[in-house]
């Protein structure tokens, strides 16, 4: 079977989808990015086609997106997260409608698309160099309360009482200010429920600056946290539409985009 | 063509202006000796108080035919009146506002004044944004009145009864065309007081001091008396007849400013006014300074019949400044 | 033994800040081909920005400036060289950031360290700042206090108003005086009228190249238009004049034979916000190396500097003084102005000009008229329906990262509306057969 590849290379993990002719998802995979982007990412691959028994020769097109993709010089091309994420959103929401606003909560930004009547990326807003309210986040709240970060979702529905409030939404300060109220005597619950409206509002003042419209999608891999879903959800007073596999849309538009950059060269050829 | 456009783009305006504002001069002041004639109802200072001009203003015809029974107005000499506005039309439209940049001949006295201090270095006066302002109406009450007076000359006012025949002319009896363009015959004889009657000798002496206003003020300030002429104020209820225009593209203006620093009337409105097509404001004497001055590519134009026949570019401008 | 250190360590500032130069311009030149013949004068001369060759030579005083408002032709007349120095470099900024407060500009960190690590004292006779933003205006103040001769040229906020024009009138003629009496030189009309036009035939080299940057597809990439008029800042005028016409000579050759740098589908874009200043060429390089083009742009580093061109009246200095001053307020769309319609228009315009498909609006982190006048002309290009993008950044270059996801996906979001708007095209085409 001939196939098209996208491979996401996140600063968390490496996500890779291959999709068929008729833009079905075939495989798809999630592997840690560690430190070796470009070694980690080709072992990712070859491992991916191996379990699904696909040859190298079959891959018509790969295209390659995320933080890394420059490094991957495998690549037939490679295209910015924020578009391969538009097209991906799109494309994952098209039984149920169009997708205006995309969330995109990744390793260490954060994100909002919001796309045009044609699902043309129209403007988009990206946090700047400061990490705060993303992956790295939550990944250090889990650390600080000695759990894991799939974890976090079950603690929040777990909440009995008050939730704690976070005011800082700088990873750094968040972390003293996290101990400090360990050290006051607040629950664990509490304090996931606060870190997660925390970052919910970041997520609100960043997207109302391009306007949010309905079907807004959430994607990335804390769009698996139930609790942050319920936080977000509950700040922009909206419905949010969550992918199955949230992690790999950004990967599954850019195999679209492989997808269309080959029948376009085939045309000019 | 394209030469002949690109050598009057890049022409000196006011070299060129220089030049068309003594022949004009000469045409009015002593065109008669030359037997030329050119009008009764000319828009500009064809002062009848010349020897033999070349033609006479229209201003003093209409002080007379005004003074005029309001039960007349619907007779052969009310006729009268739209006859010589027409006439004045006919005359006006081929040079719209530029009869005073061009040919009025007060007013090509008053730039070789500016010539003449320019010369002896001496910096010129200006107007604040406020004066300017209040200034500006005085042409439309010298208007009013040039009209008014005659007629109450013809009707009696109730209180007053008619007015004397010494009101005859008023605005004549103030202008300095009256007092200052006979010199050029040698004829130093308005330049007196009338004391034959008291009206009459408050007029000439108005008279005199306007002209002695006139010497100072033209010196120092550019075009000092235009800003007060009734012509200029009757013509402007008329723009919109002129074949001649000045229009600006305002999506090509940057607001530098430099066509308000040479326009000598002082309209800001020509450098800050963006949004509209047509510029020309009841003070603008269509001498195309600004068009001169300008250095953005066709922003300001000079249009006959729409047709455009001079404008600013970029060209010009640099080699006008060299 | 401190003063020893001392010095090493402002050794190790200039070596850092040498460095940094000669890798933005090794990347200027050898990333991108083509790089006209003509730009190497310009790329030699910001080689050695502010070293001792630049400097005048026959005892010519050397007059610092500030900001585009500093009206150079008093200062040429006047005999005197004028120098911009505005920086761009981030070790001086790094420099600068250990005493002045965290959220200055980076700008104004860089150009006050300048100023403390390089000791100007002597050469340069006169600083001028116009009181433009609050920052300029309080550098003045410190740079006074390390004993550096500055000299505050007070402008006014407005500039719609006769207020304001009269105003600045006189403090440029104030100015004019100071001038004199410094340089001990008399400004005359002569020796005005020449630097007058000296600066316009400047102006015109400069306007000429403004438009051959018009042409579509493109002869000449933004970068180096960006460093053309950087070099300005330090270069003798008439040099710099004779280089540029060099230049525009050739490129108008190149675009005679049909050569370009750059296809007609590239996106082009229009460049507004903060100015770059070399070395600081982040953003420009950005976008230029991610398959955009920098077709134009409004900053008062670049086009905002030579584009508008006074002229006076009356051969005069009452009448030339108060014309140099109305051309260096009244068109200026500094957004330290209020109101500003004029940037807006300025941008409208440019965008119509030259083919613009979207705006990148650089904002220096702590410049808060920048920062605060995004917004507006955020509305305005929405109602006008070019798409922008805002980056808040700064001189130093740890968020290249994330930058040139956000300026790349910039880029292929307007390449995709291209090719659907001209896929549109195509079938209206079809249809209409």
């Amino acid at each position: 079977m001939k196939v098209y590849a996208g491979i996401d290379i996140g600063s968390t993990s490496i996500k890779i989808v291959l999709i068929d002719e008729s833009e079905n998802i075939v495989a798809h995979s999630t592997n840690p990015t560690g430190a070796s982007f470009h070694k980690n990412s080709m072992d990712a691959f070859q491992s991916l086609l191996e379990r699904e028994n696909i040859q190298k020769a079959d891959i018509l097109y790969l295209a390659s997106t995320g933080y890394g993709r420059k490094l991957l010089k495998e690549a037939d091309e490679t295209i910015s997260e924020i578009t391969a994420n538009a097209v991906g959103a799109k494309k994952s929401a098209e039984k149920i409608g169009t997708v205006k606003t995309v969330i995109n909560i990744g390793g260490q930004d954060l994100k909002g698309i919001s796309l045009d009547e044609e699902g043309n990326c129209g403007n988009f807003v990206m946090n700047d160099k400061c990490a705060a309210g993303t992956g790295r986040f939550l990944e250090m709240t889990a650390r600080t309360l000695e759990t894991s970060v799939d974890k976090l979702g079950e603690l929040h529905f777990n909440l009995k009482g008050v939730p704690a409030s976070i005011n800082s939404t700088c990873t750094v300060f968040a972390e003293s200010e996290i101990i400090s109220l360990l050290a006051n005597g607040h629950s664990h619950e509490g304090i996931v429920v606060g870190v997660h409206y925390s970052i919910a509002k970041r997520i609100a003042r960043l997207i109302k600056r391009i306007g949010v419209e309905d079907i807004i999608f959430f994607d990335g891999g804390p769009a698996m946290n139930k609790g942050l879903v319920e936080a977000v959800e509950n700040e922009l007073m909206r419905e949010l539409y969550i992918p199955d596999v949230p992690q790999i849309t950004t990967a599954f538009g850019a195999a679209l985009i492989a997808r269309s950059v080959y029948h376009e060269e085939e045309v000019h050829a | 063509m394209n030469k002949i456009t690109k050598f009057v783009n890049n022409a000196s305006i006011k070299r060129f202006r220089f030049w068309f504002q003594i022949v004009a001069f000469f045409i009015i002041i002593y065109g008669g000796y030359a037997a030329i004639e050119i009008g009764e109802n000319l828009p500009t200072f064809a002062c009848p108080y010349l020897d033999k001009p070349g033609g006479t203003c229209f201003l003093m015809g209409l002080q007379h035919r005004f003074t005029l029974p309001f039960d007349q107005f619907i007779s052969f000499r009310g006729l009268a009146i739209i006859t010589s506005i027409l006439f004045f039309l006919a005359g006006f439209v081929f040079l719209n506002k530029a009869w005073c940049g061009y040919v009025c001949p007060i007013g090509t006295l008053q730039d070789w004044f500016t010539k003449i201090r320019q010369k002896l270095g001496i910096r010129y006066s200006n107007y604040s944004e406020k004066k300017f302002k209040k200034l500006k109406k005085i042409k439309y009450i010298l208007l009013a009145l040039l009209i008014l007076i005659p007629l109450g000359i013809a009707n009696s006012i109730p209180g007053v009864g008619k007015l004397s025949h010494d009101w005859g002319v008023p605005f004549c009896m103030v202008c300095p065309g009256r007092t200052v363009l006979p010199i050029f015959n040698g004829d130093f004889s308005q330049l007196t007081i009338d004391f034959s009657s008291k009206t009459k000798m408050v007029f000439t002496f108005l008279g005199m001091a306007v002209t002695g206003m006139f010497f100072a003020g033209a010196f120092y300030k550019k075009r000092f008396f235009c800003f007060f002429c009734p012509m200029s104020a009757f013509q402007f209820i008329f723009k919109k007849l002129g074949l001649l225009r000045l229009v600006k593209d305002g999506s090509k203006c940057t607001k530098c400013g430099d066509c308000y620093r040479a326009c000598d009337m002082g309209i800001r409105e020509i450098a800050d006014d963006v949004e509209n097509k047509d510029i020309v404001k009841d003070d603008c004497m269509m001498c195309f300074k600004c068009v001169a001055a300008c250095p953005e590519e066709g922003c300001l134009k000079v249009n006959f019949l729409s047709k455009t026949i001079y404008k600013a570019t970029e060209e010009g401008f640099y080699k006008r400044t060299k | 033994m401190e003063k020893e250190r001392i010095e090493k360590v402002k050794k190790h500032i200039r070596t850092e800040a040498a460095l940094e130069a000669g890798q933005v311009l090794k990347k200027i030149t050898d990333n991108f081909p083509d790089n006209p013949e003509g730009m190497k004068y310009f790329y030699d001369l910001l080689s050695r920005q502010f070293s001792e060759e630049i400097l005048p030579k026959n005892g010519k005083k050397l007059i610092g400036t500030m900001c585009v408002q500093v009206p150079d032709e008093l200062i040429l007349a006047a005999g005197a060289k004028p120098v911009r120095v505005c920086s761009g470099s981030f070790p001086y900024d790094n420099a600068g950031a250990e005493f002045m407060p965290a959220k200055t500009c980076s700008m104004i960190k860089a150009i006050m360290g300048l100023f403390q690590v390089e000791d100007f004292r002597e050469k340069f006779d006169m600083l001028v700042i116009p009181t433009t933003c609050d920052q300029k205006k309080k550098t003045t103040e410190i740079l006074k206090d390390m004993g550096y001769e500055a000299y505050s040229l007070a402008m006014p906020s407005r500039k719609d108003d006769d207020n304001s024009r009269y105003y600045w009138q006189n403090s440029v003629k104030e100015f004019a005086a100071d001038l004199m009496k410094k340089t001990g030189n008399k400004i005359t009309k002569e020796s005005l009228k020449k630097a007058f036009d000296l600066k316009n035939e400047a102006r015109y080299e400069f306007r000429r190249l403004f438009k051959l940057r018009m042409k579509n597809p493109a002869v000449i990439y933004g970068k180096d238009a960006f460093l053309i008029a950087n070099a300005y800042f330090t270069d003798d005028i008439e040099s710099w004049t004779a280089a540029l016409k060099k230049l525009n000579d050739e490129l108008e050759k190149k675009v005679e034979e049909g050569f370009s740098v750059a296809n007609a589908k590239v996106p082009r874009f229009l460049f507004t916000g903060s100015p770059p200043i070399f070395p600081n060429m982040k953003i420009p390089l950005l976008v230029e190396e991610a398959g955009g083009l920098i077709a134009i742009d409004e900053v008062c580093s670049s086009s905002r500097l030579l584009y508008d061109m006074p002229s006076y009246d009356e051969q005069g200095l009452y009448d030339m003084i108060p014309a140099i001053a109305d051309c260096y307020l009244k068109p200026c769309t500094c957004p330290c102005f209020v109101p500003n319609e004029e940037r807006k228009d300025k941008i409208s315009n440019l965008i119509d000009m030259f083919n613009i498909d979207g705006v990148i609006y650089q904002a220096f982190s702590g410049c808060q008229l920048y920062e605060m006048e995004q917004k507006l002309i955020g509305n305005f290009l929405m109602k006008k329906g070019v798409p922008m993008l805002y980056i808040e950044s700064d001189y130093s270059p740890e968020d290249t990262g994330q930058l040139s996801t956000r300026v790349e996906a910039f880029i292929e979001s307007i390449k995709m509306k291209k090719k659907s708007s001209a896929a549109k095209k195509e079938e209206n085409k079809k249809d209409k057969k």
